[in-house]
């Protein structure tokens, strides 16, 4: 673990972007049709209860990364399989969300560029990153943050303004009952994007007032999901759902769509800048995680060092991962959630939870009070 | 020495990066590019596509006004190629044209009535809303009575490049008379996705000579022989287009989709026809369905504002009691119209109001059976209710005429 320390307003930024990321340019939750916001917000509320789990985690162990505390509770060796099908886990993931956003700029903003030059470029900026640490990482997501809410303040209102919200789009609520709602919040939402939190059980023994992690994390949960929600039944209104179901990005179209007085039209960049910085977060993020649950793993001295291994690994992984576009998204909603987002988010933390407890006992809060 | 050559490789890295992250990938220069402002599609006699696109040429675009700068030729050039597919004809197009075709700004589609009529437009639109680089705000229009083609070739006055000028006059339009409607590809799809509404689409025809419309001659006199006009809306069904609406029916329709801004309603008074002209400046309709019966049972209610802006006989407007009275000839009035629309739509078999929509909003247990035939088995059947409450605000700078005066 390097030496470093994040702020409760810090970790807030990180939570908020990273939840955001990649999430907001896709159809979130689409298989609930005209309820995805409400998918959404169901998703995020079980999201709550997994972010609780991994902060009990933390309670017990606020100063040693998970990757430290599996083995203290399941033993060296089982603890240490563990941890490193943890590393594995985040750095396909890390993987997955490169590819998304290379994809994402060759199919949008630059056809005749190769996949690889995106995908190398962004992994280049996210080792240079990983390299300075943690805390120029927060730093960062302070001063972008600020860009990316004005960016949506004024998307938001410019949307309201041009008049092309369609609130009857998102009727008949519930037309085929709760139950696919439920279902999809259940199958997609909670994992991705809310369940993708338990990358921060690696950040939060960094947080220098430890008091304060339950109710960032919460906050900064609560806030995304609602974003999340807004930017779904937004996408609905404006396009309805038959357009959203069939977009790659419905919020580009969404932002395509706005015409304000004869000249604020064309505001793609806006929507490229917010992605960007959105992406760049989350890549970063799971980059960094791998990076430092390696260095404590096999006791590494010097975890930056390990980053541009660890890139080139990344970078290859992105490209190899599915053929086309097509496998990749394929593979995000049907075998991702299911196959590796439920063991690595669910299981195993609370497999972990109830040893600990079962080991430490009932002394949650103390450890981080004292 | 070891700092000197830390700094040696600083910058030697800042001026390589300057190489490769400055994003000229793929940099084209403005020279490089063709500028399409409109696009055309057609068919011809071999049942290929022909796509005529239309080039600004920013040289002549600019500045009449100004003084100098615009220069003498035309404001567009227009170049067509033919394909199997729109992709093969656009391709093909570039053995025409000495620069790469940039689509970015092209914000017109037009599509001959004929490819509308026989083949519908659903498998021309793909190969559009697909690529990144159109905009899917383009709208598009029906070439009415005319090729599409001869619809962009045509060079027009007061806005110089014709996109701007049928874009621009279909909003015009469509706010102050309401028998068209703006359409973007985007509104196309999502109606046409939409099982329970069709789409309807605005008319565009040439009025006078089409040859002669290309020629510079054209825009150099006071009236030209080839004007672009707008002209009626194309109903559509299952993506072909099946009739034109225009004057009461166009208006009626309007008023159910909502979309009415301003447009006059003639209602006669005492006999005399045409006697007071009413404009509405706002509006509002809802359209409710009532699904009790197996049958819905539709209600639009029209809620219009505006004023009196034409007496052409004597009408003692001071008097609230006859303002109220021409209240109730322009609710009648607006009733008929509608009451027009729906008839004639009822018989097309195509539910260009979204009625279906509004089953599916209020009911969608029973849409879910009624939704796969909805067009032909049960909108011919609905019953539709029309609810208008009209008011007069004003009377403009006046009250009586001054007809009125003289009557005696």
């Amino acid at each position: 673990m390097e030496k470093a320390k994040i702020s409760a307003y810090q970790l807030f930024v990180l939570i908020v972007l990273f939840e955001l990321g990649s999430a907001m340019l896709i159809p979130l939750a689409i298989e609930a049709k005209q309820d995805a916001w409400l998918a959404i917000l169901i998703g995020m509320a079980a999201g709550f209860c997994l972010f609780l789990v991994y902060y009990s985690l933390y309670a017990y162990y606020p100063d040693t990364p998970p990757t430290d505390y599996a083995q203290k509770i399941m033993g060296t060796v089982l603890g240490r399989m563990i941890a490193f099908l943890y590393v594995l886990y985040f750095v396909y993931l890390s993987a997955r969300v490169v590819r998304d956003f290379g994809e994402m700029l060759v199919i949008v903003f630059y056809p005749e560029t190769p996949l690889f030059i995106m995908n190398a470029l962004m992994v280049l900026v996210a080792v240079y990153t990983v390299r300075k640490g943690i805390e120029v990482l927060a730093r960062t997501g302070e001063l972008l943050f600020v860009l990316v809410s004005l960016l949506a303040i004024s998307g938001l209102f410019l949307i309201v303004v041009a008049g092309i919200i369609e609130i009857s789009n998102l009727q008949p609520v519930l037309e085929e009952g709760m139950k696919p709602v439920i279902k999809t919040a259940f199958t997609q939402t909670l994992y991705f994007p809310f369940g993708e939190i338990v990358v921060f059980m690696m950040i939060l023994p960094y947080l220098n007032q430890p008091k304060k992690a339950k109710r960032t994390g919460l906050l900064a949960l609560g806030i995304s999901g609602v974003t999340l929600a807004l930017i779904m039944a937004l996408n609905t209104s404006v396009l309805g759902v038959a357009t959203v179901e069939r977009s790659l990005f419905p919020l580009l179209s969404t932002i395509q769509a706005i015409e304000v007085a004869g000249f604020l039209e064309r505001l793609d960049v806006s929507f490229m800048v917010a992605s960007v910085i959105g992406g760049f977060f989350k890549i970063t993020l799971f980059f960094y995680v791998s990076v430092a649950g390696t260095a404590s793993l096999f006791k590494i001295k010097e975890p930056t060092q390990l980053a541009y291994p660890l890139g080139v690994v990344i970078l290859l992984l992105s490209m190899m991962i599915a053929s086309n576009f097509t496998e990749h998204l394929q593979e995000g909603v049907d075998i991702v959630p299911l196959y590796v987002h439920f063991p690595f988010q669910v299981m195993i933390p609370v497999i972990l939870l109830i040893i600990a407890f079962f080991k430490k006992g009932k002394q949650n809060d103390q450890a981080i009070n004292k | 020495m070891n700092k000197l050559n830390r700094k040696a490789m600083f910058l030697f890295f800042i001026m390589i990066s300057t190489v490769f992250i400055s994003g000229c990938w793929s940099q084209k220069e403005l020279n490089e590019l063709a500028i399409i402002s409109a696009m055309a599609i057609d068919k011809n006699e071999d049942g290929k596509y022909v796509k005529t696109i239309q080039f600004v040429n920013p040289g002549n675009v600019a500045g009449g006004l100004q003084g100098g700068g615009g220069g003498q030729g035309p404001a567009v050039t227009v170049y067509t190629a033919t394909g199997d597919t729109i992709l093969e004809a656009h391709i093909n197009a570039s053995a025409k044209v000495s620069r790469r075709l940039y689509h970015a700004h092209a914000n017109l589609l037009v599509i001959s009535e004929e490819v509308a009529r026989e083949e519908g437009i659903d498998g021309i639109i793909d190969a559009f809303e697909r690529d990144p680089e159109v905009r899917t705000e383009s709208k598009i229009v029906i070439a009415r009575d005319a090729k599409a083609g001869d619809i962009v070739k045509s060079l027009t006055s007061i806005d110089k490049v014709p996109s701007e000028k049928v874009n621009k006059t279909l909003l015009v339009t469509e706010r102050a008379r309401g028998e068209n409607i703006v359409v973007s590809i985007q509104d196309f799809i999502s109606v046409s996705a939409s099982l329970g509404r069709e789409p309807v689409i605005s008319g565009f025809r040439i009025k006078g000579e089409p040859e002669k419309g290309k020629k510079m001659e054209n825009v150099q006199q006071s009236e030209l022989d080839a004007t672009l006009e707008a002209s009626g809306l194309a109903v559509f069904k299952e993506e072909k287009l099946i009739d034109w609406y225009e004057g009461d029916l166009a208006k009626g329709t309007m008023w159910i989709l909502d979309k009415i801004q301003q447009t006059d309603v003639k209602v006669s008074w005492k006999g005399k026809k045409n006697a007071v002209v009413y404009n509405v400046i706002r509006q509002k309709t809802n359209v409710s369905a009532d699904t009790k019966n197996t049958y819905p049972e539709m209600t639009i209610h029209v809620r219009a504002e505006g004023d009196i802006r034409e007496l052409t006989t004597p009408v003692d407007i001071t008097d609230p009691a006859v303002i109220s009275d021409l209240e109730k000839e322009i609710e009648k009035e607006i009733k008929k119209q509608l009451e027009k629309a729906v008839t004639r739509t009822q018989k097309n078999n195509s539910d260009i109001f979204g009625f279906g929509e509004v089953v599916h909003r209020t009911d969608p247990e029973k849409w879910k059976k009624m939704k796969r035939d909805w067009d032909d088995e049960y909108f011919p059947y609905v019953n539709v209710n029309v609810k208008v409450d009209a008011f007069i605000r004003r009377t403009g700078l006046r009250t009586n005429s001054f007809h009125s005066n003289t009557e005696k």
